[in-house]
C-alpha cells in the first residue's frame, strides 16, 4: 500500500545524508511565503535559512548559529503537476524508467510537504483527459496521489501534453500555491509559455524535467527499442552511426538549452531529473535556487 | 562410319510438376503476408519504449539513412524474389520434349540376287538401278547376296557408299557378261560358291535363297528398318530345306520386309509366282512382275517404289530436365542478395566508424 512513499524514505534515508535532509527541509522551509509571527523554537542555522531568521542574542549565548522558528500562519498548499502521457512510460537518458523517476521526484517533493504538515493536491494527465486532487495532508493521501500518478503512465495512455495540465490546474486550483511541475518534455512551445507566464503570475512554480533516451546509442542501452508514439520498434540500423548520433546529440542540446532559455525568461526555476540519485539533490537545487531568485 | 542422325528437334517445354509451382507460390505468397502482418504489429519482448523520437525524423542524416535502406532494401526484396521465383522454377521441373525423327534413318537393305544363267540380264538393270538409289542414301546400309543352290555373301550391310559402288560396278559387269552360250569366265568367277557339286540336282533354291539373306541381316536387337529385295525368276530345280511359306515366314519373323521382283526368266519354264508373290505380302513387301518383253523400265519403277515405300516408324521421343533456367534465376537472385547484405554491412561499418 505505502511502496511508493517506502522508497521515497529509504532513499532519503540511504543515499541523503542526515544533513543533507536537513538541508532540503531547511530550503523547504524557506520557500514559505508568509512566516508566522508566533515564535516556536530554535533551531541550528542550516544552509538555506533566510539570514533575517538568525537570533543573534540567542547565537551569542550558546556559541553556535541559531535561528528562530515560527508556527507558519496556516498551512501551505503544495500542487503536484505531472504530465502522465505515454511518453513518460519510456526510458530516458539514464536508462531509468520514466515513469518510477516521476513517481519518485514527485515523492520527494510531496514528502517534504507532509512532514512539513502542509497540504498536498495533485493535478495530472494527458493530451486527453485531466484529472485533479484536492488538497489534503498525510503521507496515506499523498501514497495514494503516487499510486494515481503510477498507474496513469502507461505505453497505452494518449499522448503527453503538459499544456492541457497546466491549463487545467489554473482553472482547478484556485488559491496560491507552490506548484511542481513534473514533465518530460523537450522544449518550451509557445502555448506552454503562455500557460507558464499565467501560472507564474500566481503560485511559486518549480519546474523539474526528465530526459529521454537516445535511441540511436548502442553502448550499454537496451537491444531493442518500441517507439511509444507509434508503438512500432526502432530499427536497429538507427543505432551506432556515428553522424546520426552527432546530429542528434546537437539537437537535444539545443532544445535544451532553448527550455533553459525560456524557462530563465519565464523566470520558473527548473532542474533537470536523471536517476533517483540525483533526483534529490535535484529537488535540492531547485529548492535553493528558487530562494535565491526571490530573494534578489 | 556410321552417319546416324543424332540432332534432336525440341518439340515443347513443359513443366513436369506444375502443381507444385503453384503450391510454392502460394505458400510463398501466404508466408510474406504472414510475415508482413507480424512484422507490422510486433511488439518484441523485453523491448524497452523509448519517446520523442519525432525529432529524429527530422534529421538530415536519418533521412538520408532512410533513403540508403529502402535502395538496399529495395534491391534486397527485388533479389530474394528473383530467388525464390528461381527456386520455385526449379521445384517445378522445367523439362525439355524432344523428338528424333527416325524415318529412313535407320535402314538396311539386303540385295538378293538370283545367280542363276536366267536372271543374270535382269539383275543388270536390277544392279544399275540400285546404284541411283545408294547415291541418294544417307545412313542407311546395304549389303548383297547371291545365290543359285547355296548363297554367298558378296558384300555385307555397310554404308561405306564407296566400297558399295565399287561392287555393285563389279556385279554389273559379271551379270552384263553373261551369255547363254558359254558363260563367260567373269560371271563364273563372279558366282564361284553359289554352285554346289553335292547339289547338282538342285538349282536356283528361291526359299533357301531367301532365307540365307534374311540371315545376312545383322544387329537384330536394334530397332532398324529391314528391307530385302528378292530378284529372281522363281524357277526352282529340286527341293530345297525351306520352301516359300517357310521363307515367308521366317522373314516375317525376323520383321524382315522382302520387295519381290519377278522376271520371267526362261521361256519355256514357269516359276512358282504365287509363292513370291505370297511371301512378299507376308512380310508387308511389295511383288512385281516383270513382263516378258522385259523392260529395265519396270525394275526402276520397282524399286523406285520400294525407296518411297518408308519404314514408318514411330519418332522417338525423350524428355530431357532443363534445370538452366531456375538455376540462373536462383543463382543470380543469391548473388544479388549476398551483394546487398555486403553492401549493407559494409555501409553500416563505415557509418560506425565515420567518427573515430
Amino acid at each position: 500500500m505505502t511502496a511508493h512513499l517506502t522508497r521515497v524514505k529509504t532513499r532519503l534515508s540511504i543515499h541523503a545524508h542526515r544533513k543533507v535532509r536537513g538541508l532540503l527541509e531547511g530550503e523547504y522551509a524557506a520557500l514559505q511565503v508568509g512566516r508566522g509571527i508566533d515564535f516556536n523554537d530554535l533551531r541550528e542555522y542550516v544552509r538555506g535559512d533566510d539570514v533575517k531568521d538568525i537570533d543573534w542574542k540567542a547565537s551569542a549565548r550558546s556559541r553556535m548559529l541559531l535561528v528562530r522558528r515560527y508556527v507558519a500562519e496556516r498551512k501551505h498548499t503544495v500542487v503536484l503537476a505531472v504530465s502522465t502521457g505515454r511518453s513518460m512510460a519510456a526510458m530516458n537518458d539514464a536508462q531509468h524508467s520514466k515513469r518510477d523517476l516521476a513517481v519518485f521526484v514527485t515523492g520527494v517533493m510531496g514528502y517534504l510537504a507532509v512532514r512539513h504538515g502542509d497540504l498536498v493536491a495533485l493535478v495530472y494527465g494527458d493530451a486527453r483527459r485531466q484529472h485533479v486532487r484536492p488538497p489534503d495532508n498525510g503521507e496515506l493521501y499523498l501514497e495514494r496521489l503516487l499510486g494515481l500518478v503510477h498507474d496513469a503512465i502507461s505505453p497505452d495512455a494518449p499522448a503527453s501534453d503538459l499544456t492541457a495540465v497546466l491549463d487545467y490546474v489554473a482553472r482547478a486550483i484556485r488559491r496560491r500555491a507552490i506548484l511542481v511541475v513534473v514533465s518530460d518534455e523537450t522544449h518550451v512551445s509557445d502555448e506552454l509559455a503562455e500557460s507558464l507566464r499565467r501560472l507564474t503570475a500566481q503560485h511559486e512554480v518549480l519546474f523539474l524535467t526528465i530526459g529521454d533516451l537516445d535511441p540511436t546509442i548502442t553502448a550499454g542501452a537496451p537491444r531493442r527499442l518500441v517507439d511509444v508514439d507509434v508503438a512500432t520498434e526502432v530499427p536497429s540500423w538507427l543505432r551506432g552511426d556515428v553522424r546520426l548520433q552527432e546530429e542528434y546529440a546537437a539537437l537535444v542540446a539545443g532544445e535544451e538549452s532553448q527550455l533553459r532559455r525560456r524557462l530563465d525568461q519565464l523566470a520558473v526555476v527548473h532542474e533537470r531529473v536523471r536517476d533517483t540519485e540525483s533526483a534529490i539533490r535535484a529537488v535540492f537545487r531547485v529548492l535553493e535556487r528558487h530562494r535565491h531568485a526571490r530573494h534578489r | 562410319m556410321e552417319l546416324i542422325r543424332t540432332t534432336w528437334v525440341t518439340s515443347g517445354t513443359e513443366l513436369r510438376w506444375p502443381w507444385l509451382v503453384v503450391l510454392l507460390t502460394l505458400l510463398l505468397v501466404g508466408l510474406l503476408v504472414a510475415w508482413v502482418r507480424t512484422w507490422r504489429r510486433r511488439r518484441p519482448a523485453g523491448a524497452a519504449y523509448v519517446a520523442h523520437t519525432a525529432r529524429l525524423r527530422s534529421l538530415p542524416r536519418y533521412r538520408a539513412l532512410v533513403q540508403q535502406r529502402q535502395l538496399l532494401g529495395g534491391f534486397g526484396s527485388v533479389a530474394a524474389l528473383v530467388a525464390c521465383v528461381g527456386g520455385i522454377v526449379l521445384g517445378g521441373r522445367v523439362q525439355e520434349t524432344q523428338v528424333i525423327d527416325r524415318d529412313e534413318v535407320a535402314r538396311d537393305i539386303m540385295l538378293c540376287l538370283d545367280a542363276s544363267g536366267s536372271t543374270a540380264p535382269w539383275n543388270v538393270d536390277v544392279v544399275q538401278e540400285l546404284r541411283h538409289i545408294v547415291e541418294e542414301l544417307e545412313g542407311e546400309r546395304i549389303g548383297l547376296t547371291v545365290w543359285n543352290n547355296a548363297a554367298i555373301t558378296k558384300f555385307p550391310l555397310t554404308d561405306d557408299y564407296a566400297f558399295v559402288l565399287d561392287r555393285l560396278d563389279e556385279a554389273e559387269d559379271a551379270f552384263a557378261s553373261w551369255s547363254e552360250v558359254y558363260p563367260s569366265e567373269e560371271f563364273d568367277d563372279y558366282t564361284a560358291g553359289t554352285w554346289s557339286e553335292e547339289r547338282q540336282y538342285q538349282s536356283s533354291l528361291v526359299a533357301d535363297g531367301l532365307v540365307s539373306c534374311v540371315q545376312r541381316f545383322d544387329r537384330l536387337d536394334e530397332d532398324r528398318g529391314r528391307a530385302l529385295i528378292l530378284a529372281t525368276d522363281g524357277e526352282q530345280r529340286g527341293r530345297g530345306v525351306y520352301d516359300l511359306e517357310e521363307a515367308g515366314a521366317y522373314a516375317a519373323e525376323d520383321d524382315v520386309v522382302v520387295h519381290v521382283i519377278a522376271n520371267p526368266g526362261e521361256p519355256d519354264t514357269d516359276g512358282d509366282i504365287d509363292g513370291l508373290q505370297a511371301a512378299a505380302s507376308v512380310t508387308g513387301g511389295t511383288f512385281a512382275q516383270l513382263g516378258t518383253g522385259g523392260s529395265a523400265e519396270d525394275v526402276v519403277e520397282e524399286i523406285d517404289e520400294l525407296e518411297a515405300a518408308k519404314i514408318e516408324r514411330p519418332p522417338l521421343v525423350q524428355t530431357l530436365d532443363e534445370p538452366r533456367a531456375g538455376q540462373v534465376l536462383a543463382g543470380i537472385g543469391v548473388a544479388l542478395l549476398v551483394l546487398v547484405w555486403a553492401l549493407q554491412g559494409l555501409i553500416s561499418m563505415a557509418g560506425r566508424r565515420s567518427g573515430r
